[in-house]
């Protein structure tokens, strides 16, 4: 087969962006080099993951590319091999997606900060190093890969390292990150002297015949690796902290980015690697996990006085929701995760860029400290609420489809398998939804509304050049709500079909027939047609909603209006309403809300705070233990 | 797809008139004053008549809106219209006596979801007016909500399992329906009556009606979210608060009583709006006239133990299959 142009772009668009970074380090002179360099290396990064949907989402092509020409030889892969299919493309064009967007809204927001030309570098080492894992076909590479991700994540983390929490957060992820990038490596150790190839493709097809206890120590190792890097429960701590103190474009990185090549990796493990998700102990543990982790985290960002924290064990929790999605292992259940991932990393985008625009302006995401903003930065605020209404779920908003996919698929899981337990993860994921928003009811009052703090009296709206990626993002958000036939089509559909079709991966790599000849006895672990159990049809309810709302507007037009508006000076008609007492500055303390809730909860979250006490030998000790349960359950159940 | 002229017009109908904003604004209306004269003969009281909550909000229509100096202007005005809009297009997708709308466009999820959105409005709108009673108030009502959400999902999910057979899950409107309208009312079936309490009692919670409207506890934080509010705002957020009755009721008699078919349309509208009626007096102003506010932190705990117990009761009913 002769060699299409685009087959190219895989290799080109992770090039484009280690390029990228050594050209920033290079002229680090030059502001405008900088963001020249920087703005093509992304815009050319993400134009070519668009260019491949066509052949590889809608032909149903998948790319191999052997580096340096080596194709496999005697039967065996040797060289190193990219190899996209729909769902690394998916994962690479959330991931240049997410990068182009927060390295737009970084030029303006690194502003007050010095050693640009370092955060750019990084930044799109980063970038390149996300790309290279969600692209590459070869087991060794990925690692490599994780770690120029996780070295510059860390760095990055402790960008602002006049802040004393952003040195000590870098030090704690490096850390406790550590042990992820150990078992990734001990695992593809064992793999190797068993399968004696890193090819992800060969190993997918000779693991079932090479089954041993070393290899199911392999699997749980790569999992709970994998596992670490998307910071699923009991490695969230350090994920807050890396947040909090992280830039808030960097949180974007590492939220929407650096968390979903954990899933990515997960994906790999379980449905090609090992092809052990069709197991229901396997598909037990993966869901108790998700569910543990959308749950914990949830009620842990409740208690939250920082914005960015709280938004950090936010992306754990949602997290939590793409795991348990996914560990049910049906077509709807993938499809929903998916769906989730895509949405999670607009939506947390959104919010981390909307909570850096509210530290650009004010200096502080200390809930206690705002207030009010809205009437300062009304764009920043709206933005901010689309964001808050898309992470809760609130039609027709994207994060409500996902979610309403991920019921229906735990669900649909609980009829089919007859155990009432996954009908307890439906329900836990509807409290832990609604959960999700009342925390950001609290930030919205604390924030945006409530009284303001006269010392931001002078706060001016965000830039308009940081406006602009977030009002992208805000589009998209609306739009993948409003659109899900067409996210079907061009993403979410190729991507499931291509989770539950190993075999045409593998052939792929070592040419048509290996896997049959390998694997006499596969089969698909699903049917991979999406059923739905109700309806949504967002376009109708948006023209519904329009027509009334039309109605509505026309009846109040035709009716006198007389409304009255404060003036210069502030007369008793348009004060603040305190029951006859003067006017004293008193803007409900986030603390303070959700009393009632707290109050019958303080058990449990008096122990979560307690336990989460920041010493990082804990935080190790419970990834350490976390690792010896899930070795021993691999051993006991699988 | 062809689309004719009439069809168009019909469906403007149903979006318009019934029903849609005039119908559900007229009966949600006409429900709030029997819930009031209701109240007022238990207390040995006359009570107002039966239309004044519709003169009341015709009155606040008139009234001068006055937009406080700390208030968020586009959030405070914007957020009753989504609130009120949001209800009436949900109570185009609840079925009314068999007769739907608009059916296959929303699922029983899909219900309880679009139910936050107009109590959203009461909270991002009370938040915007930059009011410490306000402040108070939102905290409150996510409480409540929070405090609903749990049964409520349980109930859904145990109604949703109790109609499903032979392995095929369904969460659609319609199906609940049909097969009540087959296997009878689910409200007769024994399983599912702690399942039904529980949905009495979650009705008053999601409308914020005693004793459990912490959110705008009149007599301690004047109205909550609504305390800044005056005129057309105010009014329109006392009619989502009456179409709120409607819808809830509605739901009600859909999930548990959809089994009434007399094969006359007409006339099993009428019968379905005297439910809405009855479960209004049982759940609204039975429980208001007999029992005094709770505390926040008890709307709490009384929802996520007693309330969802009896749901949880159901559902497992349901599934162990008996």
């Amino acid at each position: 087969m002769s060699m299409q142009y685009y087959q190219h772009f895989p290799v080109l668009s992770i090039m484009i962006l280690f390029l990228g970074a050594f050209l920033v380090a290079l002229f680090h002179k030059s502001r405008f080099m900088r963001t020249f360099i920087t703005s093509v290396a992304v815009i050319g990064s993400f134009a070519m993951m668009i260019a491949l949907i066509k052949p590889v989402m809608l032909n149903g092509e998948i790319i191999t590319y052997w580096l340096g020409g080596r194709v496999p030889d005697g039967g065996y892969a040797i060289g190193i091999a990219l190899e996209v299919d729909a769902v690394s493309l998916f994962f690479g064009i959330l991931v240049s997606l997410a990068v182009l967007l927060s390295g737009l809204y970084s030029f303006r927001y690194t502003k007050q900060d010095d050693a640009r030309d370092k955060f750019f570098t990084l930044y799109l080492m980063l970038a390149g190093g996300v790309m290279g894992i969600v692209l590459s076909g070869d087991l060794f590479n990925i690692y490599v890969m994780l770690e120029v991700m996780t070295f510059a994540a860390v760095a990055l983390t402790a960008y602002r390292s006049w802040n004393p929490n952003a040195r000590e957060a870098a030090f704690k992820y490096l850390v406790v990150g550590s042990i992820g990038s150990s078992s990734v490596l001990l695992g593809i150790a064992l793999i190797y002297a068993n399968c004696h190839t890193l090819n992800l493709a060969q190993i997918s097809a000779l693991a079932m015949s090479k089954m041993n206890p070393s290899m199911l120590l392999a699997f749980a190792l790569l999992f709970v690796g994998f596992g670490t890097k998307a910071f699923m429960v009991p490695f969230h701590p350090i994920a807050a902290d890396a947040h909090a103190a992280a830039p808030s474009s960097v949180s974007v990185l590492i939220s929407g980015v650096f968390t979903k090549t954990g899933v990515y990796g997960i994906i790999r493990v379980c449905y090609f690697l090992f092809r052990t998700m069709g197991m229901p102990a396997v598909q037990t543990g993966v869901v108790l996990i998700g569910s543990v982790s959308m749950f914990l985290c949830v009620t842990m960002a409740l208690n939250q006085h920082d914005f960015k924290r709280l938004l950090a064990f936010h992306s754990i929790s949602q997290i939590g929701y793409i795991l348990t999605s996914l560990g049910l292992c049906t077509a709807l259940g993938i499809a929903g995760g998916l769906y989730h991932a895509i949405n999670h990393t607009l939506f947390k985008g959104l919010l981390f860029l909307t909570a850096g625009a509210v530290l650009y302006s004010t200096g502080t995401t200390k809930l206690e400290k705002l207030g009010g903003l809205a009437k300062k930065m009304p764009q920043t605020a709206a933005l901010f609420m689309i964001g808050a209404f898309s992470i809760s779920g609130v039609p027709p908003f994207n994060g409500f489809v996902s979610k309403w996919m991920i019921y229906q698929a735990t669900y649909e899981k609980a009829m089919e398998t007859g155990s009432i337990g996954y009908a307890l993860v439906t329900v836990l994921a509807v409290v832990t939804s609604v959960l999700t928003l009342a925390s950001f009811v609290k930030v919205g009052q604390s924030v945006f509304f409530g009284e303001m703090p006269i010392e931001y009296q002078n706060v001016k709206e965000t830039p308009a050049s940081m406006l602009v990626p977030m009002w992208i993002m805000a589009g998209l958000c609306l739009a993948t709500g409003l659109l899900p036939n067409l996210m079907f089509k061009y993403l979410l559909g190729p991507a499931t079909g291509a989770v539950l079709n190993s075999p045409a991966y593998i052939d792929s790599a070592m040419g048509a027939g290996y896997a049959a000849s390998q694997m006499p006895d596969m089969s698909l672990m699903a049917d991979p047609v999406i059923v739905f159990a109700g309806a949504w049809k967002p376009l109708s309810w948006l023209l519904l909603f329009v027509i009334i709302l039309a109605a509505v507007a026309l009846a109040s037009l035709m009716s006198k209006k007389r409304t009255s508006e404060s003036g210069a000076v502030i007369d008793s008609k348009h004060d603040t309403f305190f029951g006859g007492e003067e006017n004293t500055f008193s803007q409900v303390a986030s603390g303070d809300l959700f009393w009632g809730f707290k109050h019958n909860m303080r058990k449990y979250l008096g122990f979560m705070s307690n336990a989460h006490n920041g010493i990082t030998n804990e935080y190790v000790t419970w990834g350490v233990v976390d690792l010896a349960i899930i070795i021993v359950y691999c051993f006991i159940f699988i | 797809m062809s689309i004719d002229i009439n069809t168009i017009l019909m469906y403007l109908l149903y979006a318009l008139v019934f029903p849609g904003l005039l119908f559900s604004s007229v009966f949600g209306l006409w429900l709030a004053g029997v819930d009031r004269k209701v109240v007022a003969r238990m207390q040995k009281r006359i009570g107002p008549p039966i239309m004044q909550p519709t003169y009341d909000f015709f009155k606040l229509l008139g009234k001068e809106t006055i937009i406080p100096a700390n208030a968020a202007t586009t959030t405070f005005m914007l957020a009753p219209y989504v609130g009120l809009v949001s209800l009436v297009v949900l109570a185009l997708f609840i079925p009314v006596g068999g007769f739907q709308a608009f059916g296959g466009m929303a699922d029983i999820v899909v219900v309880l979801y679009l139910l936050t959105i107009p109590s959203l409005s009461i909270i991002f709108g009370g938040s915007a007016s930059g009011n410490p009673f306000a402040g108070v108030g939102v905290s409150r009502s996510m409480v409540a909500i929070m405090a609903y959400e749990l049964p409520l999902i349980l109930v859904l999910l145990a109604v949703s399992k109790a109609v499903s057979g032979n392995g095929m899950l369904t969460f659609s409107l319609e199906g609940i329906t049909t097969y009540q309208k087959l296997n009878g009312s689910l409200l007769f079936d024994w399983r599912l009556l702690p399942a039904a309490v529980a949905m009495l009692l979650v009705i008053p919670c999601e409308v914020g009606s005693h004793p459990f409207d912490v959110g705008e506890a009149e007599t301690e934080i004047c109205e909550g979210p609504l305390v800044e509010y005056s005129g057309a705002p105010l009014a329109v957020f006392k009619l989502s608060h009456a179409i709120k009755m409607f819808v809830m009721t509605a739901l009600f008699a859909a999930l548990f009583l959809g089994g009434i078919a007399t094969g006359m349309l007409w006339l099993d509208i009428v019968i379905a709006l005297l439910i809405c009626t009855v479960v209004t007096i049982i759940c609204m102003s039975f429980l208001h006239a007999i029992t005094a506010r709770l505390k926040v932190e008890q709307v709490f705990k009384f929802f996520w133990t007693v309330v969802s117990g009896l749901a949880l009761v159901s559902l497992i009913l349901v599934w162990i299959g008996i």
